[in-house]
């Protein structure tokens, strides 16, 4: 049976009403299934990040719930997150959270390692797609913004899931980086079948045929 | 490849603070010897001085006991009354009591033709459960002239000793059967002889002993006397040397045989200290195993960031939890075994010492030591498992 996420009438303690009322999403239904993208499109500070953080499970600060299928995340133990974010749900934070000590093969293997969806070798692959392959040995706090972008995208598709949270995965890098990044990240969802949540804070040109929601 | 810890080792901060680890390590190491080594000492002590006198069968020790004769009470009556009997009875330390009922008439005794001897006695009657060596003819009616004795086993020794300086013939524990006592029993209401017969010996009580039926009739029957008079108790219990009984008895005031108990004493006072060395030792294991939780914590309230990192990434807080804890497994396993080993040596180099009777003692550790090491072990994973488990629910 496959994943469904379900925002129902959701919205954060902290929010205005006025923004509220203009939003696509806050206290909407919306029904994210396998498959589907879905692209958010809103200013910064408007609470993409809050959003991105309420369905990966990080806050409960909002009214309204987040589904897994059917079951309220806010009743969801760690243990039964840690299961869902092994196999079902992967995520790029805008602030990345690498471990900085690590080098940045390391940063990627400890994820790669928890459910591996792809063999030990893709990470060089992906690297070399993303032209950081000379930085794997490298410390990642060492690293540019840009390029502790990539790792955290690389990081992010080593592991099998149905949903990829993605909270603007491209602020630091070039147009020609973010089409790699973008193919790269296209071609991994289409071969897991799995959706995409993509935030950010414009639409983007290269986004086809995508679903826009406004924040 | 399975995950195991050494794919997160690099993110959990041990640490700079060595000193306090090996500390740990130390302390930890010394209370678990010092517990091992005091078990084992119990035990040893308690092996050693377990007494093993013809006195004790069937698991019991038969031992008499008398009040202590001082000059306050020199001249009052010294014999038990029926509440004594009766406390004595209620102790949990003692299986059964039977007083010792003496003559109240003069008796004397000869020996008749073969040994030209004659003496004033004495004679004692007990329950007939509390002699060991009972025969069938152990038995009296009125009206019969032969009275069974039952003679002490060292009271003839005794005798063998003073009989050549007397001019009388030694005496074997199979001749003394033959030799014909007559019995002179005289009081106020009259004078009967009875001829004697020993019937038996006895290793375990010290008198010469006839039937109870014929106490209660000759002192009725001399004396008109009907009150017992029992100025000794034997007392059966299942362990001579129980502390609990020997202070009972040192509170009542009764005198008991001091060698039969001496044992007892010494065993009690080194079991104490060998007690209050155990007490210490788990002292120790305390501070210790609280010095290694305040270690854990640290560790873990560095490695704070890393921690909640791998559990926003999916890794399972139990899994966490448990192969955090799992580190610590080989250092307690390395440190129950050092100190088991070291306790070994301890205790084959006790076996050494010249006191030692090496048969009563076996060469490996006793049972207890082991079933505490495992406890031990037990525990401290225990204790270990759920302290990460709780620091670990802080930081999600």
């Amino acid at each position: 049976m496959t994943m469904q996420i379900q925002l129902r009438n959701l919205i954060p303690d902290y929010i205005e009403k006025e923004k509220r009322i203009a939003s696509q999403i806050w206290s909407q239904d919306i029904f994210i299934n396998k498959g589907e993208h879905l692209h958010i499109v809103a200013p910064s500070g408007s609470g993409k990040t809050s959003l991105m953080h309420f369905i990966y499970g990080l806050r409960k600060d909002y009214s309204g719930s987040v589904f897994y299928d059917n079951t309220d995340i806010k009743k969801l133990s760690t243990e039964s997150f840690s299961a869902f974010r092994q196999k079902k749900i992967s995520i790029i934070f805008q602030d990345l959270r690498l471990f900085e000590n690590e080098t940045v093969n390391e940063n990627i293997e400890i994820k790669r390692i928890l459910d591996p969806y792809h063999r030990s070798e893709k990470i060089i692959e992906m690297a070399e797609r993303l032209g950081i392959e000379n930085k794997l040995d490298q410390v990642a706090k060492t690293c540019s913004y840009g390029e502790q972008q990539r790792i955290a995208i690389i990081r992010a598709l080593m592991q099998p899931f149905e949903f990829l949270l993605l909270d603007e995965p491209y602020s630091h890098l070039d147009e020609a980086n973010r089409q790699k990044a973008m193919e790269l990240i296209y071609e991994e969802c289409d071969k897991r079948e799995a959706a995409m949540i993509f935030a950010d804070l414009k639409p983007l040109e290269f986004l086809k045929d995508e679903k826009v929601l406004y924040l | 490849m399975p995950l195991t810890y050494k794919n997160i080792a690099p993110l959990i901060v041990s640490g700079k603070n060595i000193f306090s680890k090996w500390l740990g390590y130390f302390g930890l190491g010394i209370g678990v010897l010092l517990l091992f080594v005091s078990i084992q000492m119990f035990v040893n002590i308690g092996q050693l001085l377990k007494e093993n006198s013809p006195r004790k069968s069937g698991g019991y020790d038969f031992i008499s006991i008398s009040k202590t004769i001082t000059n306050e009470n020199m001249g009052k009556d010294n014999s038990f009354t029926k509440e004594d009997l009766a406390d004595l009875k209620q102790q949990s330390t003692i299986a059964a009591v039977a007083p010792l009922i003496s003559n109240k008439f003069r008796v004397r005794a000869t020996a008749g033709d073969i040994v030209p001897f004659s003496t004033d006695l004495f004679l004692e009657s007990i329950d007939d459960n509390f002699i060991d060596t009972v025969p069938p003819t152990f038995t009296w009616q009125p009206g019969q002239l032969i009275i069974p004795i039952i003679f002490s086993s060292d009271l003839l020794e005794m005798y063998n000793v003073f009989a050549p300086a007397q001019g009388l013939p030694q005496l074997s524990a199979k001749t003394i059967s033959s030799v014909n006592i007559f019995l002179e029993c005289s009081g106020p209401n009259g004078t009967q002889v009875f001829k004697g017969n020993i019937v038996a010996l006895s290793d375990r009580i010290n008198s010469l002993l006839v039937p109870k039926s014929f106490m209660n009739w000759s002192n009725l029957h001399f004396m008109g006397d009907t009150a017992v008079h029992a100025s000794r108790v034997y007392i059966k219990t299942k362990d001579a040397n129980n502390p609990k009984l020997i202070s009972y008895l040192d509170s009542q005031n009764y005198r008991l045989n001091k060698d039969k108990v001496k044992f007892g004493r010494v065993k009690s006072i080194l079991q104490n200290i060998i007690s209050a060395l155990g007490v210490f030792g788990i002292l120790v294991i305390v501070l210790a195993l609280m010095l290694f939780s305040f270690y854990l914590q640290l560790m873990i309230a560095k490695s704070k960031d890393n921690l909640r990192l791998l559990l926003t990434l999916g890794y399972s807080p139990k899994w966490l939890a448990k192969s955090v804890a799992k580190t610590w497994l080989p250092v307690y396993l390395t440190i129950i075994i050092v100190a088991l080993i070291l306790t070994e040596i301890l205790h084959l180099l006790f076996m050494q010492l010249s006191f030692v009777r090496v048969a009563d003692l076996s060469y490996l550790l006793h049972w207890s030591v082991w079933l505490t090491a495992i406890f031990l072990l037990a525990l401290t994973i225990f204790i270990n498992l759920k302290l990460v488990k709780k620091e670990l629910a802080n930081i999600i």
